[in-house]
């Protein structure tokens, strides 16, 4: 009789322990919800729990300073975190839930750093690139670097809307949860090397999204964007779909190194996997807002809660074009030259509209989202570059407006959370006056914004500029110095308005709490910290070269 | 202790650093670390006194024939080659000098500023050690860093502490010289990119742009001049400066006019001449043929040069004119700067320093006016030479030092400028020399009608005198106007060897 006992593979926890440490945080979040007043009871176990295998596997290796012990011991630090949380605060529901989220983001950003520091680092030369999961999940470059954007977002957005979401009166106990669970989806779409995981993730990511935008049910323009949302999501999905499964019928592969292996073969049936890109450029075009695919910007982030918007521009657009690098420099590389032009010509209309469409806004939130379009643009350069310099540039470029971003939105939080309503440009005069804290956190963000050297975002911008130019785009890379020039003119408006102007007698000054102290400031100190010395984090995207082919 | 020893003997392996450093430190101090502002003052003022200290000291150990010297670097961004490389000749020395000098004028003339003292000095500080960065700056990348960083604290100068339309001309001023140094910015990736450069060392650069074919220079050099250009301002892009000059109080003028736009002539000598010397032989010489045999450089220095000098003429607002006059005298620098002649080129730097001491002195003097006046409508005033004599006499000064009045700095600036261009292109000489005729006729009715005359109207009746404080403001600018009026020689040695190594390079010797 021959052995029937099934060997189930191994599973390589180790290249999703940060979305591990997410999961968890969700689960705990959710569990204390249900448990209500005895929401200690549930959180101090699941802390335990997760103390105690933080520390067998700390006696597996024998504390031998191996990767795994290291795991161990951020494991450990995340467990006894959540317990001393859970007592620390038990007497406020409403921070501990936040904090708790904030545990599970800090704990995924360190594990990213150990999978960098001890799984792919290569002493210095391009990091390495593996597979896991039976080659649905890789390890590389871009999905390391879409995690260090994605959880630095998150960490950041969650004290700088802790208060805000208190005044709107939308603090919920969902809202942590499907913030995180949004953030491990993104992660997961940075890693996703087959179109089921991709499509997935992308899934998980946009449906936390399209609740956390209507999050606020009292307020109308909240539920319209979010129905907007779902709706003009779900078809793009469903169109993103249908190409996933053209080319999957065109090569028979659903792993992407699988797909451009199917397309080179020469009796690919071109035409098929043409209507396929097509396709997926559509699909994927959405979910980072490419013209003429941006339609559902603007409402979307002005209706959202703002917190949520920051988060959406943050962290959804670096996980979108994680996706979007996988798929074109991965998956259809043999077509690029069928692709490269396309979306060439898509950065340089996605730069202009944005930065035209912006100048003439008078809300804050729908100028920013125009900003966001024309970011797009710029992150897109990269991508259509091509080399290993646009796709170091374009992770880079995310994280620099990911952080520029959430500067910019948490100044407009403290704004609107004293007006209670939407902010307008003309709700700004002054403000350089009455609280020179959030004028100076949105002067640097716009600063930023605009490309200003001496901030973070000169560096973004330089790192894609030069990667079109040694790509050959040198015209793709004038149309965004001309569109750099328009934007500047409205992200100075801000500050113009702030500084420029005398505040309005009687106004009350911005709102500050503790929380927004803390985030707001950390991401200003960040936009100077690498506009000023960008190496670090510029030398590890200089590093993500390497992928999955 | 040390430590603190350890410090003092690397000082003097570090005085260009020094001097990028003591101001911005000096800025942080000032505007954010004191909540005094009699601290923040005499902060600023110390920081600004040691800059020039170290910048003395820099000259003293300055070696005017062994080129770039007293190299700083320290490594910044690895993975673009970018290193904060820094260090000075002759040509970055002067205008290091014009800088740090002047800064502490500027300081004491914005001391009773009321309004946020401490953010107007630290952005003044902030400024000056961009630009001494930007004129020492050894790495391409530095140096454009720098160079647009200046916007930033100039448009806050000019909008917060601006005059009445001051929103418009900050704005006007930002999106100008965004769109010039955003277009140097494509040339410089596509020089970095182009030319296979590993870094953005200077020296690098240079090796790279010599594999060049002549069409990639016009285009290079057309892009680093539009920088270059809005900055001097060269016709046609000169329309922001007489805005953001009546717009900005009186030390962002000063600041503006003496320093500032200097970056633009400072460019065209460091980049675009050795960067691109066919592209520069042709364009500023006419030697190529077709569109090239006209000496583009040259034909928009003179219209600069004559349109700056005809608009003055007809300016009511004081300040306005001598805004047009810098259009006016900054044209002559580019005339010079484009001869390419050892004559020509050193004195339009020499002219770029003497353009810095007179125009600044009669920008503190305008300045001083409308503190106590409130207006520069020319046809307010009126023979007030009676009423405050000391301030006419020190105004005729710097008016005669302005129209070249031999004798005085300008003189030995423009007219070798002339000299040198007439051995090149006689007609650029012989039509930029109406430029110094013009601008002594506009300077000298506009002294005619101000301080002459009879003393009528009770505003000029009651207007006083200068203050101590005001003069001693002055006496060190007019003390350098007459010295360098009579003895310009060793600011020639510092100069020329530099400049003459840059036109070996350019006429590929």
């Amino acid at each position: 009789m021959t052995d029937l006992a099934l060997t189930a593979p191994p599973i390589a926890w180790s290249s999703v322990a940060p979305e591990l440490a997410m999961t968890v945080a969700v689960m705990a979040l959710l569990l204390m919800t249900i448990a209500g007043r005895r929401r200690m009871w549930v959180a101090a176990p699941i802390g335990v729990i997760v103390t105690g295998m933080g520390i067998a596997l700390l006696v597996a290796t024998g504390g031998d300073g191996s990767n795994t012990s290291v795991a161990g011991i951020l494991t450990i630090i995340g467990g006894v975190g959540l317990v001393s949380l859970t007592i620390g605060l038990a007497g406020n529901p409403r921070i501990l839930h936040s904090s708790i989220a904030g545990l599970g983001a800090g704990t995924a950003l360190l594990l990213t750093g150990w999978q960098v520091l001890s799984v792919a680092w290569n002493g210095g030369g391009p990091l390495l690139a593996t597979v896991a999961m039976e080659g649905s999940v890789a390890l590389d470059g871009i999905s390391l670097f879409t995690r260090i954007t994605v959880y630095l977002s998150t960490l950041l957005v969650l004290p700088i809307g802790h208060a805000y979401l208190h005044d709107r009166g939308i603090h919920r106990p969902e809202f942590e949860p499907l913030l995180l669970l949004s953030a491990t989806g993104m992660a997961l779409l940075g890693a996703a090397n087959d179109l089921i995981t991709l499509f997935v993730a992308l899934e998980v990511l946009s449906i936390a999204l399209y609740v956390l935008t209507g999050s606020a049910r009292r307020d109308r323009r909240s539920q319209e964007a979010s129905a907007k949302y779902f709706v003009l999501g779900a078809v793009a999905s469903a169109i993103l779909l249908y190409g996933f499964a053209l080319s999957y019928v065109a090569t028979g592969s659903l792993e992407l190194p699988g797909i451009a292996a199917g397309m080179a073969n020469p009796a690919a049936p071109l035409r098929l996997l043409t209507v396929a890109m097509v396709l997926v450029v559509v699909g994927i075009g959405f979910k980072v807002a490419l013209v003429p695919f941006q339609l559902w910007t603007p409402d979307v982030y002005e209706g959202a809660p703002t917190n949520v918007t920051a988060f959406m521009g943050a962290a959804t657009k670096a996980a979108g074009f994680a996706a979007m690098l996988r798929l074109f420099i991965v998956a259809w590389a043999p077509l690029a030259d069928l692709w490269v032009p396309v979306l060439a010509v898509l950065a340089a209309l996605t730069m202009a509209y944005g930065a035209w469409a912006a100048l003439v806004q008078t809300d804050v939130k729908r100028l920013l989202a125009y900003s966001a379009v024309a970011h797009a643009g710029y992150a897109t350069i990269g991508l259509v570059s091509r080399s290993d310099a646009g796709l170091s540039g374009t992770l880079w470029y995310l994280l620099t407006y990911a952080v520029s971003t959430l500067a910019a939105f948490a100044a407009v939080i403290a704004v609107e959370r004293r007006n209670a309503r939407a902010v307008v440009i003309h709700d700004l005069d002054g403000v350089g006056k009455t609280s020179p804290v959030v004028a100076g956190i949105l002067s640097l963000a716009m600063l930023s914004l605009a490309g200003i050297p001496l901030t973070i975002g000169f560096t973004g911008k330089l790192t894609v500029f030069s990667a079109g130019i040694g790509a050959g785009l040198t015209w793709l890379v004038v149309v965004g110095v001309v569109t750099s020039v328009v934007a500047a003119f409205y992200y100075l408006r801000l500050i113009g308005a702030m500084f420029l102007h005398d505040p309005p007698a009687g106004r009350p000054a911005p709102a500050y709490s503790p929380g927004w102290n803390v985030g707001a400031t950390s991401a200003a100190v960040l936009i100077v910290f690498f506009g000023l010395q960008p190496r670090f984090l510029l030398d590890l995207a200089d590093l993500a070269t390497q992928l999955v082919r | 202790m040390d430590f603190i020893g350890e410090f003092i003997r690397t000082i003097p392996d570090n005085l260009v650093a020094l001097c990028v450093a003591i101001p911005l430190l000096g800025a942080v101090f000032s505007g954010l670390l004191t909540e005094s502002d009699d601290t923040a003052r005499w902060g600023a003022l110390g920081a600004s006194l040691l800059a020039f200290v170290a910048s003395l000291a820099l000259l003293l150990d300055f070696d005017p024939a062994a080129g770039v010297q007293a190299v700083d670097t320290l490594p910044w961004i690895p993975a673009l080659g970018a290193n904060l490389a820094f260090g000075v000749d002759g040509i970055s020395l002067v205008l290091v000098l014009l800088t740090t000098f002047l800064m502490p004028l500027i300081v004491v003339a914005a001391w009773d500023h009321a309004d946020n003292i401490r953010g107007y000095l630290a952005a003044f500080l902030a400024l000056e050690a961009a630009v001494i960065g930007v004129f020492t700056a050894q790495d391409l990348l530095v140096f454009y860093v720098l160079f647009e960083f200046t916007l930033v604290p100039m448009y806050l100068i000019i909008g917060i502490w601006g005059g009445a339309n001051r929103r418009y001309a900050a704005v006007k001023f930002f999106l100008y010289t965004l769109l010039g140094g955003l277009t140097m910015l494509v040339a410089v990736l596509y020089l970095y990119q182009a030319g296979g450069a590993q870094s953005f060392a200077y020296d690098d650069l240079v090796n790279a742009a010599q594999g060049l074919s002549l069409v990639q220079q016009r285009w290079l050099f057309g892009a680093f001049f539009l920088g270059f250009a809005v900055k001097v301002p060269l016709f046609p892009v000169h329309t922001w400066l007489p805005d953001a000059h009546t717009e900005a109080p009186t030390a962002g003028s000063v600041f503006l006019a003496a320093v500032m736009l200097k970056m633009g002539g400072y460019g065209f000598i460091r980049y675009c001449l050795t960067f691109f010397p066919d592209a520069t032989r042709e364009l500023s010489l006419g030697t190529g043929t077709g569109f090239f045999s006209v000496p583009w450089m040259l034909v928009l220095a003179v219209i600069g040069i004559l349109y700056g000098a005809i608009v003055a003429l007809v300016q009511p607002d004081i300040k306005k004119l001598v805004a047009y006059s810098s259009v006016s005298h900054m044209g002559f620098v580019v005339l010079g700067i484009f001869a390419l002649n050892s004559t020509a080129t050193s004195a339009g730097v020499v002219q770029m320093v003497n353009h810095g001491l007179s125009t600044g002195a009669l920008f503190l003097l305008i300045g001083f006016l409308y503190d106590r006046r409130h207006t520069r409508e020319i046809a307010l005033f009126g023979g007030l030479a009676k009423q405050v004599p000391i301030y006419a006499g020190l105004f005729l000064v710097v008016v005669m030092s302005s129209l070249a009045l031999p004798g005085l700095n300008g003189f030995v600036g423009e007219f070798p400028i002339l000299l040198g261009t007439f051995q090149a292109v006689p007609w650029a000489a012989v039509l930029g020399s109406f430029g110094a005729v013009l601008a002594a006729l506009y300077l000298l009715w506009a002294y005619q009608r101000m301080f002459q005359g009879p003393l009528e109207g009770a505003d000029n009746e009651a207007t006083t005198d200068l203050t101590p404080r005001e003069i001693g403001i002055m006496v060190p600018l007019i003390v350098l106007i007459v010295a360098i009026g009579v003895y310009p020689q060793p600011l020639y040695d510092l100069v020329q060897p530099s400049v003459d190594g840059v036109l070996a390079a350019v006429n590929g010797q």
